[in-house]
């Protein structure tokens, strides 16, 4: 795990796209979704409700994720959001520009 | 498009939405172990805003543009808010208008739970409906008298006692009838006054109450006065007790039988439903009820049927309503043709006007921005438009209706105030019309590409004059119909006028007398009249028991020779003098004028209609009816108008009887009247003499009809200014 660094900004509009490839291959409940960002990212990623609840209003809005009411492992109940297949295009797409803008910041950086 | 229907989703269903959201950010919490991650309401607040505010945002963001380019361009901006304004108003207060006469409940407690039965039972039918019916908690009758009241006339109600009790009536002053009031063989003189009458003619005086006003020639005592909102049903300036009628008309035999015999009409009759009946239940309670009366007394079974009080009903109708409501469905058609002239007209400035925003709009276009989000901004500010036209147009709605009701119908004019369904009827106006002048317009300035905008930059006409040619063609034709039929109208008024009643008016006085109202009652007043009739015989003046154009009218019933008691026929009748018919010039057509000796002899006259109606084909003289006693018809006059404007109705005239004091007709002004006042004085010097030329009264009965030319003449003119404003914009 190493030394955890202190939690960062997000690059705005990075979190959707985060949560949208959370959702990629598993079915989870928001707090289950901040836990998967805190831990594939080494605890560098920390959202707090006050983000993440309305990034998921505003992907069931464009209808990228859908949710359902289910029972979580301590039995109780918790809504689940699962990936739709507009959503999962959606992803493929801001995956392509956020690579795009990373390489130019990338390349802004080394030459500048 | 699947993101708005999600979003109308979330609204139709938000509360619960929003207990989802909320149970999920607590049960997040409750994971996360309560650590601080910022204030939740807040949060929650943040997530719930996803769903609407963005929306309202930019609706609220669309408006302010559109408000921007009003003011911006100030002449548009007047020319389209004159225009759309004056036809939003003149459409919210014909409304406001109906609204107040046909559609607002009954003034009174809990209106909801009245209904009214209709108007078609006998008195007898309603007392025993009274009595019996448990489905309704109460049930009152009330019925039309004519009367003056200290010798003007006056709207008068005649009601069951229970009447003031069970509408929930509240009393400015004093009471409301006592059930013990409301006995057939012990009527009693008492009588309510509306609010406005105490008003007008009492000057609000706090002792009215057991004070005596005379009704007709009768005293009676006031015992009460009606809250200002209460106007009545329909409206009225007193009321009575229905047994009541009987001393106003104590020789009329007809009197006890309309209020005891089952098969004599009508009254109106209304009810409240009993707590947790239906309205359904009361009508099957009552239907059966009234049919076991019906069947005693070997009448026809009947349905019936339970209206509530909100439409047709309310405190403004009366028996004039059907008429009313006619000329108001023909003056909605006109102003509804107002409204899409006005339309066609911005619609064809807006037009214009996108066509020089056509460049900025293709350039909006072609940088990606969507149709749909184009055209609702410019739908937006065409709403922007209509809005503040509306408001234009509630303007209006407070004050022309206003006006209109206190020179046709006083006591309605408060009820001519726009209340929330007006206010809803304007928005819904405002938002078709919106629609109607701002949708085509916006569909055209967004079609085409940035290429064809700029091209058309050289050469303006193209699609685009299809459109204008369009709304500028339905401009033309619906002024030419406006104006045609306004024309036609104020014709048909200015035929009215010279149309022939029958009888002379100019030149005719008439003179009334009004005697000291505490010692004349009854057989006094009698006495006075045969006297005054002695010493007018032979002048050549006209006597009377009601004035010609009065509005008012005496009835009875009558049955030909051989037909069955049962079997009456109602109609009007008129006590007059030989000279009566000389005076006001109605020719006698056969047999002979009244002459003395006729009234001992029960001789009747009749008229035109009256002959074409019973005696088809025959001549009436000669023949006889019976009323009461068998009676012979002496003579037929020619058809004269007397009881309103309109055709003739069937009459009978019977001789001057002197049982009340007359009124007195005769040629000539106020001097030639100097000698029937000398000999009324000489009679009772305390007489208060009134002379009026009958013109007076023509041109009252005439009114309605001026009104309405007038009408249709503004909004005859009204449509062609904005056609002329059309017209000079397009070719301008």
């Amino acid at each position: 795990m190493g030394k955890p660094h202190a939690p960062l900004d997000l690059l705005p509009g990075t979190l959707d796209l985060l949560i949208l490839k959370a959702l990629a291959r598993e079915t989870l409940h928001g707090y289950g979704i901040a836990q998967k960002l805190k831990d594939s990212s080494d605890d560098v990623l920390q959202v707090g409700e006050s983000s993440l609840y309305p990034a998921l209003q505003r992907l069931l809005l464009n209808g990228w994720v859908k949710a359902e009411w289910g029972a979580s492992e301590n039995n109780r109940r918790a809504r689940y959001y699962t990936l739709t297949a507009a959503g999962r295009k959606q992803m493929a797409g801001e995956r392509e520009d956020f690579d795009r803008m990373i390489a130019a910041i990338q390349k802004v950086l080394q030459t500048a | 498009m699947g993101k708005l229907f999600r979003r109308f989703h979330y609204w139709l269903r938000r509360s619960r939405m929003d207990a989802e959201l909320a149970e999920e950010m607590e049960f997040h919490r409750s994971l996360a172990g309560r650590r601080a991650m910022g204030p939740s309401t807040l949060a929650l607040e943040d997530a719930r805003a996803v769903w609407i505010w963005p929306w309202l945002e930019s609706l609220w963001r669309d408006l302010a543009y559109g408000a921007r380019a009003m003011l911006h361009q100030p002449g548009f901006t007047a020319v389209a808010l004159i225009a759309l304004g004056s036809a939003i108003g003149v459409n919210t207060s014909l409304f406001t208008i109906f609204n107040g006469l046909a559609l607002k409940p009954w003034p009174i407690r809990d209106p909801a739970r009245m209904v009214i039965l209709g108007q078609n039972y006998s008195v007898a039918e309603y007392r025993y409906l009274a009595e019996h019916t448990r489905a309704l908690s109460g049930a009152v009758a009330m019925g039309h008298c004519g009367v003056r009241l200290e010798g003007r006339q006056a709207g008068c109600s005649a009601v069951s006692g229970n009447y003031f009790g069970v509408l929930g009536v509240e009393m400015q002053l004093g009471r409301g009838f006592r059930t013990d009031e409301d006995r057939v063989d012990t009527p009693q003189a008492v009588v309510v006054l509306s609010h406005a009458l105490w008003r007008n003619r009492f000057g609000q005086d706090p002792d009215i109450v057991g004070r005596r006003v005379k009704l007709d020639d009768v005293p009676f005592i006031v015992v009460g006065v009606t809250s200002r909102d209460f106007l009545g049903t329909p409206s009225g300036d007193i009321w009575i007790p229905l047994p009541s009628r009987r001393l106003l008309r104590p020789d009329d035999p007809g009197m006890l039988q309309f209020l005891t015999s089952p098969r004599f009409c009508c009254a109106n009759v209304a009810g409240r439903l009993a707590p947790g009946i239906a309205r359904e239940q009361a009508r099957a309670e009552t239907e059966l009820l009234l049919n076991q009366f019906r069947s005693q007394f070997g009448l026809q079974k009947i349905k019936v049927e339970l209206r509530d009080t909100r439409w047709l009903s309310g405190a403004a109708t009366n028996d004039k309503s059907g008429p009313i409501l006619a000329i108001l469905g023909i003056l909605f058609l006109a102003v509804t043709l107002v409204l899409l002239l006005a339309c066609a007209n911005v619609g064809n400035l807006l037009l214009a006007r996108a066509a020089a925003r056509r460049q900025e709009i293709a350039v909006r276009l072609s940088l990606g921005g969507s149709r749909l989000r184009i055209v609702r901004q410019l739908l937006v500010e065409s709403l922007a438009l209509a809005l503040a036209a509306s408001a234009v147009g509630l303007a209006a709605a407070g004050v022309l209706p206003g006006i209109l009701a206190r020179r046709l119908e006083p006591a309605a004019a408060a009820h001519m105030r726009p209340d929330v369904s007006v206010l809803l009827y304007t928005i819904v106006l405002a938002v078709a019309a919106c629609i109607a002048f701002g949708l085509a317009p916006a569909l055209h300035a967004t079609r085409g590409n940035l290429a064809d905008a700029l091209r058309q930059e050289a050469r303006l006409p193209g699609l685009r004059l299809s459109l204008r040619g369009f709304l500028l063609s339905v401009q033309v034709a619906v002024s030419v119909v406006l104006l045609s039929s306004a024309g036609l109208l104020v014709r048909a008024v200015q035929r009215a006028e010279t149309m022939d009643p029958g009888f002379v008016i100019n030149g005719i006085s008439v003179v009334s007398l009004d005697l000291p109202a505490s010692e004349y009652a009854g057989p006094r007043t009698a006495a006075f009249a045969q006297q005054l009739q002695a010493q007018l015989e032979g002048a050549g003046v006209g006597l009377c028991d009601w004035q010609p154009l009065s509005n008012s009218r005496r009835q009875t019933n009558f049955r030909l020779p051989g037909e069955d008691e049962q079997n009456g026929r109602s109609i009007d009748f008129h006590e007059v003098n030989a000279a009566y018919f000389d005076v006001l010039g109605i020719p006698v057509l056969a047999g002979r004028n009244f002459a003395s000796g006729d009234a001992a002899r029960q001789a009747v006259m009749v008229n035109e209609a009256m002959a074409r109606r019973y005696f088809p084909g025959e001549n009436p003289v000669g023949k006889s009816i019976v009323w009461t006693v068998p009676r012979e018809i002496v003579g037929l006059v020619k058809d004269a108008s007397t009881q309103g404007l309109g055709p003739a109705e069937p009459i009978l005239y019977i001789p001057f009887r002197a049982a009340s004091v007359p009124k007195i007709l005769l040629r000539g002004g106020p001097p030639a009247a100097e000698r029937v006042s000398a000999a009324a004085r000489q009679l009772e010097p305390r007489v208060e003499v009134r002379v009026a030329p009958l013109a007076e009264a023509f041109d009252q009965a005439r009114q309605p009809a001026e009104i309405g030319a007038v009408l249709a003449g503004g909004i005859g003119i009204l449509a062609l200014l904005l056609a002329s404003i059309g017209m000079s914009g397009v070719f301008a």
